[in-house]
């Protein structure tokens, strides 16, 4: 899987770059428009990480490009600019995604691979991770094809986990991923202990392995 | 003490002092010029008298009247002068005194000299005097009277724009952005008063959006920061060595950026609700949204043995859906965060309001302070950012909600009312 990353804030693309790099993409960084354009125009890329702010263009400047070559990338926006009309304005020229600054690694990482999944449609819709299977299409969850139920919360959680493999997660990152930055829900950890608790039990009652590992007490691990 | 008054009362004082002034300076000078007159009535008198003496040297009948009499003493003494004087007398007729005014001279007859004194009555005079003091005091009366009616009813209504522009001025609201181009008036004072306010506003109102778009343009230059100082820690947080060597200190950074960030969010939602970048105009249904809402927190609202009771109907407003989702999801948070456990939540949609009340072991909230800013009670614990009943404070406000807070039968009852 091939990434572009279009960032000008040098510590920013490197974070980005080292944190999806070890997801097993490719990733290729580029910190200006013009090296944006030349890169867009000579490769193909699975999805492009996309702010809009550039010092010498504008992000949507090139969505637009895009769509007149028919490129089929898919491209998740980030921007430090929480509007709604910048929002809408990207969705529109093409965008899949919106992602406002200061986000978390791991979310940018299930953007992604959402992005990714929906433009690979004829593939594989089915995610892996040793004896669990999810059908990201279907929303279902198995268990050595054993099929067991979750909630939506518990179904999120675990995709998150599964696409953030082998990573420390924060309780924060984790929160914000379940309720969205406007729900001010983050700093109660006992609101997310309760959702692994319970995921846990499930997946363990069902047969699959103990996979959540509780980190010092700062987050979890999923492996 | 009104203006007018206190100028009223000096003008008429002033007035009045003049015309007393006045009247008395009028008075002598009257007076004297009648006295003039009199004399010369009686220098006639005496001129006539001499010529009669001196042509028949004898002394002229006199005939008396009640208005002049003449009176000869013969004498011994030749008065070098005549001699003027004003004294008081009885009259029979009118029994009282009066005052007279009498001429005395002497006249020579072949030796015998004789003193003549012509007297004439002063009546007159005074009777006019009189009258003008009259005339005076109604004139002081009259002026009284007069400003006494100025006062009431010109005045008030020349002072009309001076009300209008105090009243403009206790309804003007900065944030609002009500009209404030006050009218122009016929009166220069007041024209002046609308001038100055008017630019005084328009420089206030330039201050305070340099201000706000200040606060929207910093909280927007701290994102990018943000997200290194976020990106970075989570980077720190993958690599093991060091994370368990240093995990506590990479905690407190986490979780302060993370608090860092929130709050940032929170003050550019507050900044954009506050320049009306929500447009109201999308059908909300507020049972719906509830429901909704619920759903995703049955999991934690069982985790805490939380009892809910929900008495809803079908509510639909014009508003924005992203403000009524932080509106309910802020007030839920609240009521689930500060709750104990095995507590309860009451829900009340109604026609016209929204009430989530639930228990807590925290006293009554403050109801001056609960809207305000980074208001949080000395029992909360400090995790919240003491933001969130300021952001639905202010979405009421945009939207003309009612956003009350009351304590009873010690339960928080949060209502907004549509």
């Amino acid at each position: 899987m091939k990434l572009l990353i279009i960032e000008d804030e040098l510590s920013l693309n490197k974070s980005m770059v080292d944190y999806l790099s070890n997801q097993q993409y490719l990733c290729e960084a580029v910190t200006n428009y013009q090296d944006a354009l030349e890169k867009i125009e000579c490769y193909q890329y699975d999805c492009i990480v996309l702010d809009i702010m550039l010092p010498d263009g504008n992000g949507l400047q090139l969505l637009k490009h895009l769509k007149a070559n028919n490129k089929i990338e898919g491209v998740i926006i980030i921007s430090a600019r929480n509007e709604l009309d910048d929002k809408i304005k990207g969705i529109e020229l093409g965008a899949d995604d919106y992602l406002t600054k200061p986000f978390h690694l791991p979310e940018l990482s299930v953007r992604i691979s959402a992005i990714i999944r929906r433009k690979n449609l004829q593939g594989n819709n089915v995610l892996t991770f040793k004896d669990i299977q999810i059908d990201v299409l279907a929303k279902t969850v198995c268990i050595n094809q054993n099929p067991i139920t979750l909630t939506r919360k518990e179904y999120e959680l675990l995709l998150y986990f599964i696409i953030n493999k082998n990573r420390v997660l924060s309780k924060n990152a984790i929160a914000e991923h379940l309720w969205g930055d406007d729900m001010d829900m983050a700093n109660n950890h006992d609101f997310i202990y309760t959702h692994i608790k319970n995921l846990r039990k499930k997946l363990i009652t069902a047969g699959a392995d103990d996979n959540i590992q509780s980190v010092y007490g700062m987050g979890y691990k999923f492996s | 003490m009104k203006l007018f008054t206190r100028y009223n009362r000096i003008n008429v004082i002033a007035s009045i002092l003049i015309f007393l002034i006045g009247c008395v300076a009028f008075y002598f000078v009257i007076s004297y010029v009648l006295v003039r007159q009199l004399d010369k009535t009686l220098h006639n008198e005496q001129t006539e008298i001499l010529q009669y003496s001196k042509e028949h040297n004898a002394l002229p009948e006199i005939l008396n009247t009640t208005d002049q009499q003449i009176v000869f003493e013969p004498t011994t003494k030749l008065l070098q002068k005549p001699k003027y004087a004003s004294y008081k007398l009885w009259d029979e007729k009118d029994k009282d005194m009066e005052w007279v005014r009498n001429l005395t001279f002497t006249v020579n007859l072949s030796d015998k000299i004789f003193k003549v004194t012509v007297t004439k009555s002063q009546m007159e005079t005074e009777d006019l005097l009189t009258l003008i003091l009259y005339v005076a005091i109604s004139m002081v009366a009259l002026i009284i009277i007069a400003n006494f009616i100025i006062n009431r009813m010109v005045l008030q209504k020349l002072w009309q724009p001076f009300y209008a522009t105090i009243g403009s001025i206790e309804q003007y609201q900065l944030s609002k952005k009500t009209a404030t181009q006050l009218p122009d008036t016929t009166v220069d004072e007041f024209n002046l008063l609308n001038n100055s306010f008017n630019s005084m506003a328009k420089k206030v109102e330039h201050e305070y959006e340099m201000l706000k778009e200040f606060t929207g343009n910093a909280a927007h230059e701290m994102q990018t920061p943000l997200a290194v100082i976020s990106n970075n820690i989570e980077a720190l947080m993958q690599d093991e060595l060091v994370l368990k060597n240093q995990h506590q200190v990479i905690a407190i950074i986490e979780q302060s950026v993370s608090r860092l960030s929130r709050l940032n969010q929170s003050l550019l939602l507050l900044t954009k609700i506050e320049n009306h970048r929500f447009e109201l105009n999308e059908v909300v249904k507020w049972d719906t949204l509830l429901t909704q809402k619920l759903a995703e927190l049955a999991e934690l609202l069982t985790a805490q043995k939380l009892q809910i009771t929900i008495d809803t109907i079908p509510v639909t407003t014009l508003f924005h859906h992203h403000l009524a989702d932080i509106i309910i999801s802020n007030l839920l948070n609240n009521a689930i965060r500060y709750n104990v456990a095995n507590g309860s939540i009451s829900i009340q949609l109604h026609i016209n309001q929204l009430t989530i009340s639930n228990t807590s072991l925290m006293p009554s909230l403050d109801t001056e302070k609960i809207g305000s800013r980074f208001y949080r009670h000395s029992a909360t614990k400090p995790d919240g950012n003491g933001l969130g009943l300021s952001i639905i404070k202010q979405i009421c406000d945009v939207a003309g909600y009612q956003f009350i807070y009351t304590y009873e039968q010690s339960q928080h009852h949060f209502a907004i009312v549509f």
